[in-house]
C-alpha cells in the first residue's frame, strides 16, 4: 500500500514513459493564420459584437442620423484625427468597467515608465506643463493598436481637475501617429454631447462636451477593440504637428485648452 | 522553469512589436507543452492539434495584453486550456483517453531482473489504468501536475482554476488514487 509520498513518486517516474501522440509542428501553420487578410477572429464587424450588441438598435439608428456625412469613414476623413463619430439619438448604456487595473480597464497596453514609452514610439511625446510627470504611461503594442503604437499618460488626481466618474482619474492623455487614413478613435455621441472645432497653437482639433459619450480604440484592422468601450467625458482631440492628442478629463473647455497649449 | 532558454521575455516584446519571426519561435518553443495539455482536455490527438493551433492564433492577437516581464508558460496555458475546454464543450461528445506508457519504458538505471521488471512493468500499467479511470477532475490534475510536470500556478492556469484551489483538488485526487490502489491489491 503506497503511502501518498510513495505514491507521487511512483506518478513521477511514470512521467517519462507517457506515450504522448507526436506533436505537430504548428509555426507553418500558425504564421500563415496571423499573416492571412481575413483573420478569423477578427472578420465580424464591430457592430456585432459583444458590447455593441446590447446597443445594436440605437447604433443603427444612429447610421441614419449621422450629423455630418453618410458615412463614419467619411466623418474621419472630415475630421482628420484618426477619429470616426457617429451621433445617435438615444446614447446606449454601456456596461459597466470591468474590475482590475486601469490600463486593463480601459484596454491601454502595457503599463510602463516613461522613458520606456519614449523608446517605444518614433515620435516626441508631449507632456503638459504644470501637472508634473504622469503618475502612470501606457504604451499600446502595434499588435492591437496603431502601427505605430499608442501612448497613454495617466495624472491620477490634480488640483482643480475632478477625477472623473467615468475614467477614475483627473486626466488621461492619449498621443498616436499615423496616415491620415488611418482611424484609431472611435465616439458615438448622444444629444446631450456637443462638439466644436477648436484651433491649438495654429493646429486644429476638436471640443467635445456635455453629456458622456461613448469612445473605443479601434484595432489595427479598422475594427472596434470591444474591450475598450467605454463612456468618455469631455475631450479634447489636437493635431499636435502630426501628433494626435486626445486629452479627457472633467473639464472646462479653457482648462483642456489651456493644457494642449502647454504641450511641449 | 528549469532548462527554458533565457530569452522569452526578449521573444514576447518582439513579437509585441509586430515580429512574426519571434512569434513563430515562441509557438515552436511552447507547442510540445500546449499540445499535450490540450491532448489531456480534449482526449483527442486531431482535436489537441486543432485547439494548440487556433490557441496560438489567438494568443497573437491578444499579446497586446501580455505584461511585460510576466510568464508566459501560464499565459499561454490558459488560453490553450480555455480553448480546448471549449471544444470539448461544443463537441457535446466525450472521448476515453488512455494515456499509456512507452513500450520498453524502465525508469530508473538500475537493470534489474527479468522477473523484476516485468512485476514493475505490469505496476506501472496498472496504475496508469487506475489514473485513467479516475473522475474527470482528478485525472486532470494529476495529469497536470506529474505527467505535464506544471507548477501549481500553470495547473491552476489550466485547469481554470484558483491557484489556492491546486493543492486541495491534488491531495483529494491522491487520496482517491491511493483508495483504488489499495482496493487492487487486496482484490488481486
Amino acid at each position: 500500500m503506497p503511502e501518498l509520498s510513495e505514491l507521487e513518486q511512483q506518478l513521477r517516474a511514470l512521467a517519462a514513459g507517457i506515450e504522448w501522440p507526436a506533436t505537430p509542428a504548428l509555426g507553418g501553420a500558425v504564421r500563415r493564420r496571423i499573416t492571412s487578410t481575413t483573420p478569423r477572429s477578427y472578420a465580424r464587424p464591430w457592430y456585432e459584437r459583444r458590447w455593441a450588441m446590447a446597443a445594436a438598435a440605437a447604433l443603427l439608428i444612429a447610421a441614419l442620423l449621422v450629423a455630418y456625412t453618410p458615412t463614419r469613414n467619411a466623418i474621419a476623413d472630415f475630421l482628420n484625427l484618426h477619429t470616426s463619430i457617429n451621433r445617435t439619438n438615444v446614447l446606449p448604456t454601456p456596461s459597466p468597467l470591468p474590475p482590475g487595473p486601469l490600463g486593463q480597464r480601459l484596454g491601454l497596453g502595457n503599463r510602463v515608465t516613461l522613458a520606456t514609452a519614449r523608446a517605444g514610439v518614433k515620435w516626441a511625446i508631449v507632456l503638459p506643463s504644470g501637472l508634473g510627470q504622469p503618475d502612470e504611461v501606457y504604451l499600446q503594442s502595434p499588435l492591437s493598436g496603431p502601427p505605430q503604437g499608442e501612448v497613454t499618460l495617466v495624472y491620477g488626481s490634480r488640483p482643480g481637475m475632478p477625477v472623473s466618474g467615468e475614467t477614475g482619474v483627473s486626466l488621461l492623455i492619449t498621443e498616436v501617429r499615423g496616415n491620415v487614413s488611418e482611424t484609431f478613435f472611435g465616439k458615438i455621441i448622444g444629444p446631450g454631447t456637443t462638439i466644436e472645432e477648436v484651433i491649438v497653437g495654429g493646429h486644429r482639433g476638436w471640443w467635445i462636451s456635455g453629456h458622456p459619450h461613448a469612445f473605443f480604440f479601434t484595432g489595427t484592422d479598422g475594427e472596434i477593440r470591444d474591450e475598450t468601450l467605454r463612456l468618455a467625458t469631455n475631450t479634447l482631440i489636437i493635431d499636435d504637428g502630426g501628433t494626435i492628442v486626445r486629452i479627457e478629463g472633467d473639464l472646462t473647455k479653457q482648462q483642456a485648452l489651456d493644457l494642449a497649449t502647454s504641450l511641449s | 522553469m528549469e532548462g527554458r532558454p533565457a530569452d522569452d521575455a526578449e521573444l514576447f516584446v518582439r513579437a509585441q512589436r509586430g515580429s512574426i519571426d519571434a512569434y513563430e519561435e515562441i509557438v515552436q518553443r511552447y507547442q510540445q507543452l500546449a499540445f499535450r495539455t490540450a491532448y489531456v482536455i480534449t482526449r483527442s490527438a486531431a482535436e489537441a492539434e486543432e485547439s494548440t493551433q487556433e490557441a496560438f492564433v489567438k494568443a497573437y492577437r491578444a499579446l497586446g495584453r501580455f505584461r511585460a516581464g510576466a510568464e508566459p508558460r501560464p499565459w499561454i496555458l490558459r488560453i490553450v486550456a480555455n480553448e480546448a475546454r471549449n471544444r470539448v464543450r461544443s463537441a457535446g461528445r466525450r472521448q476515453q483517453l488512455e494515456l499509456r506508457l512507452a513500450e520498453g519504458f524502465r525508469p530508473g538505471d538500475a537493470a534489474p531482473s527479468p522477473e523484476a521488471a516485468a512485476i514493475a512493468s505490469e505496476e506501472r500499467q496498472r496504475l496508469l489504468l487506475l489514473i485513467n479511470q479516475l473522475d474527470e477532475d482528478d485525472r486532470l490534475v494529476i495529469s497536470s501536475r506529474y505527467f505535464l510536470e506544471l507548477s501549481s500556478e500553470e495547473t491552476a492556469a489550466a485547469l481554470g482554476i484558483p491557484e489556492g484551489t491546486v493543492k486541495s483538488r491534488l491531495s483529494r485526487a491522491l487520496a482517491r488514487l491511493r483508495a483504488r490502489v489499495e482496493e487492487a491489491a487486496t482484490s488481486a
